[in-house]
């Protein structure tokens, strides 16, 4: 039985599984690959990892309400598409910076102009905004400073 | 000389004094020592008796009755209080109404006696800026007769929203009151004012059982007079207490019972199976619970922009837009415009002239499809403005078109049939008697002469009342959609949507009624004491949408005319002609 666990730890690592491997994929000790190029390769999925948390950390924080400076305010929420293309990663030649794409379902809290009667009556009764929900693709660019990846800017665009 | 039934002024006209406490305290306080009044008998079985009613957010009351007119209170276990006091009863549901002298409050309490479950309603006055206005605070509980505790309440509703009734009172008063929203109602006094404008208030609607309701409205921006009323349903009756100051500052205290008519039920747009109420509660304090007596309430007479015919003159001078480029071009300039027709280049390189009757001959050459040039009564210079139309149907075109230069800085809206060679004209004007911005309106009838039209010689569009007692719903843009209950001959009423589909707040304003064609009809209304604009519709039942073109003037926008449009629905009829029919 042990050795069968082994065995199939080792065909896992063997078929690039690894890009399906978060990270998990960090606690190969690089020193133990002796190729470069599976070196570049673990680097890039070590940073594809922490990119990943990173956006996963900070979706958490624009549905918890802490949406900082980096969205428009009209954005209250933002889910994965499911039905959407898969998320993208994409790094740049000097492996610093990445550009993640991400097709997403974006509620939307639109205020109201009062510009209108019927507007002003809106939010009078405390409903001042439209909300909705819209399909999105969100551009988010990293950049890593000292080892660490950063968000360097987001946008929402339309489909 | 037997008068006519009409007021010499709406409530929205009405500067109501504004009341110190020591005038209502004044007035109060014989009224709290004898209680109300009531053209109808009350009922007699309280005397001797004893109840208390424990709320489960509000006070405990400990009543004892002396007889059918005095009681005395005890709140919270307190010192006991004498008041006169007065009840009405139908079946098991038992109403009575006191206030407590030496104070502003009172209770107003519905029991019923089957269920033991109780409503009381806290009145009050000196609550708000305005001391007149009667605040209220709704309590659910129950009559403690030392068994166990029921676990229902009553609670509110929106089972009621849509109904219509008309209703007559044992005082003689007659209404027809609507029922539109489930936080706002909508009422025409028949008797007292000859119907010829409704109101709107915000409105509470409480499901007692499956048989009775209780709903109440204050009459806020107005008069603050508080109505309370338990319907019978099936027997379409009501009992009910009317408290507060009317235009002459006398108090009125009164029970009152009535019998009606149900005139209608229109749809609702919660989901199926929302059967809840209540859908614009009151703001919370800074302890995050609701403010006792906080409501939301519309108060476009205390927030309107009110400018001078100076001051008019000056940003009329300096801003004067009509239909800026981009909706032109399809795009949206607000919210209003975001379903609106496109606009139509129907008119472009046309020349016409609209002769309307005891009115203006008006020339038209049409350079494009928002340009255009227009000289009156065949003198003067022409003069060039921007104007947008929309084909409402075919050959059937709505546009406007600011008067430039016109001392009271016109513009003209208008519905012109290419088919029938007639033409209707609502003639928008500022410099009106209350406020230099609020928007005035003349309904101009004519016909439509150019080359190749025949317009007829005795035939026009006219008023029409077949809009009379409808609802419909316009949906301007997604999130954005009114209802118009149109609830007299002369008014147009509009309720806005919760996002859940409940009706809102509602008000309403002075408005009138054009037959174009079959199914299509041009309407306005001005948002008198509100806004100040005048909105006009050309309405086509036939495809369920509309144009339409708003006029405004304000500081900020400066004098403005755009575009507006919906797609709609028909939300039913309220069948109240016959109580507008002039009889001899």
């Amino acid at each position: 039985m042990t050795k069968d666990k082994i065995d199939t730890r080792r065909s896992f690592l063997r078929g690039g599984a690894l890009l399906a491997a978060p990270i998990a994929a960090a606690a190969v000790p690089v020193t133990a690959l002796a190729d470069d190029e599976l070196k570049t390769r673990v680097k890039r999925l070590e940073d594809e990892a922490a990119i990943r948390e990173l956006h996963r950390s900070w979706l958490r924080q624009v549905n918890a309400g802490e949406r900082g400076a980096l969205l428009q305010e009209a954005v209250r929420a933002i889910n994965a598409d499911h039905a959407g293309a898969p998320d993208k990663i994409e790094f740049g030649a000097d492996g610093r910076t990445a550009r993640g794409h991400f097709d997403c379902a974006v509620e939307l809290d639109i205020p109201l102009a009062t510009e209108c009667t019927l507007a002003q009556m809106a939010h009078a009764q405390g409903h001042g905004s439209i909300r909705r929900t819209e399909r999105r693709v969100l551009r988010v660019d990293y950049e890593n400073a000292g080892g660490i990846w950063k968000i360097a800017g987001v946008a929402l665009r339309t489909l | 000389m037997v008068g006519t039934p009409y007021p010499k002024k709406p409530m929205h006209r009405i500067a109501y004094a504004q009341l110190t406490k020591e005038q209502i305290a004044a007035k109060l306080h014989p009224v709290a020592e004898r209680g109300p009044t009531s053209a109808s008998t009350f009922a007699t079985d309280f005397a001797g008796e004893s109840l208390r009613i424990v709320t489960d957010d509000g006070p405990e009351l400990t009543y004892k009755f002396a007889s059918s007119t005095r009681l005395s209170v005890a709140e919270n276990g307190g010192k006991a209080t004498h008041a006169g006091f007065g009840a009405l009863e139908t079946d098991n549901i038992c109403l009575f109404s006191h206030m407590i002298p030496g104070t502003q409050r009172g209770y107003t309490v519905v029991v019923d006696r089957r269920s033991k479950l109780a409503t009381v309603i806290e009145v009050w006055f000196s609550g708000y800026e305005d001391n007149r206005e009667v605040q209220r605070q709704i309590y659910f509980g129950h009559v403690d007769s030392g068994g166990d505790v029921p676990k229902k309440r009553h609670d509110y509703t929106d089972r009621l929203e849509g109904r219509g009734y008309h209703w007559r009172q044992d005082t003689g008063m007659e209404t027809l009151e609507y029922y539109p929203s489930a936080g706002y109602s909508h009422f025409v006094e028949l008797s007292r004012t000859g119907g010829e404008l409704g109101f709107s208030a915000p409105s509470d609607y409480v499901l007692l059982d499956n048989d009775f309701c209780l709903y109440t409205r204050t009459e806020c921006e107005f008069s603050g007079t508080f109505t309370a009323y338990v319907i019978d349903m099936n027997r379409t009756q009501q009992m009910g207490v009317r408290l507060g100051f009317d235009d002459g500052d006398d108090l009125h205290y009164y029970l009152f019972r009535g019998h009606g008519d149900i005139v209608g039920q229109i749809a609702h747009f919660e989901k199926f199976g929302d059967d809840s109420g209540n859908p614009i509660p009151g703001p919370n304090g800074k302890d995050g619970k609701p403010v006792k007596g906080g409501r939301r309430v519309y108060r476009p007479i205390k927030t309107m922009e009110k400018l001078s015919r100076e001051q008019v003159a000056q940003i009329v001078k300096q801003h004067s837009t009509a239909f800026p480029p981009s909706t032109t071009t399809g795009g949206a300039a607000g919210m209003g415009s975001v379903n609106a027709l496109p606009a139509s280049d129907f008119l472009a390189g046309k020349a016409f002239t609209l002769r309307y009757d005891h009115g203006p001959a008006m020339e038209y050459k049409v350079d494009s499809a928002d340009e255009l040039n227009w000289r009156t009564d065949g003198e003067g210079a022409w003069t060039k403005a921007r104007y947008q139309a929309y084909e409402v149907a075919p050959g059937l075109l709505l546009f406007g078109h600011l008067l430039e230069g016109a001392p009271n800085h016109d513009g003209h809206i208008i519905a012109a049939d290419f088919h029938q060679g007639l033409v209707t004209c609502y003639n928008g004007f500022l410099n009106t008697s209350y406020f230099a911005n609020e928007a005035g309106a003349r309904t101009l009838f004519g016909v439509l002469e150019m080359d190749g039209i025949q317009p007829p010689m005795y035939r026009r569009h006219a008023r029409t009342t077949e809009m009379l007692g409808r609802c419909i719903t316009y949906s301007y843009a997604p999130g954005l959609t009114s209802m118009h209950l149109y609830s007299t001959p002369n008014t147009v009423s509009w309720i806005i949507f919760t996002p859940d589909g409940h009706g809102g707040m509602e008000w309403s304003g002075p408005g009138d009624f054009v037959k174009i064609r079959d199914g299509i009809y041009f309407m306005n209304w001005r948002e008198e004491a509100c806004n100040g604009t005048l909105g006009t519709v050309l309405l086509n039942l036939n495809i369920m949408h509309d144009a339409g073109i708003g006029y405004h003037c304000g500081a900020r926008g400066g004098l403005n005319m755009s575009r507006i449009g919906a797609v709609v629905r028909h939300a039913g009829k309220f069948e109240v002609d016959r109580y507008f029919q002039i009889r001899t």
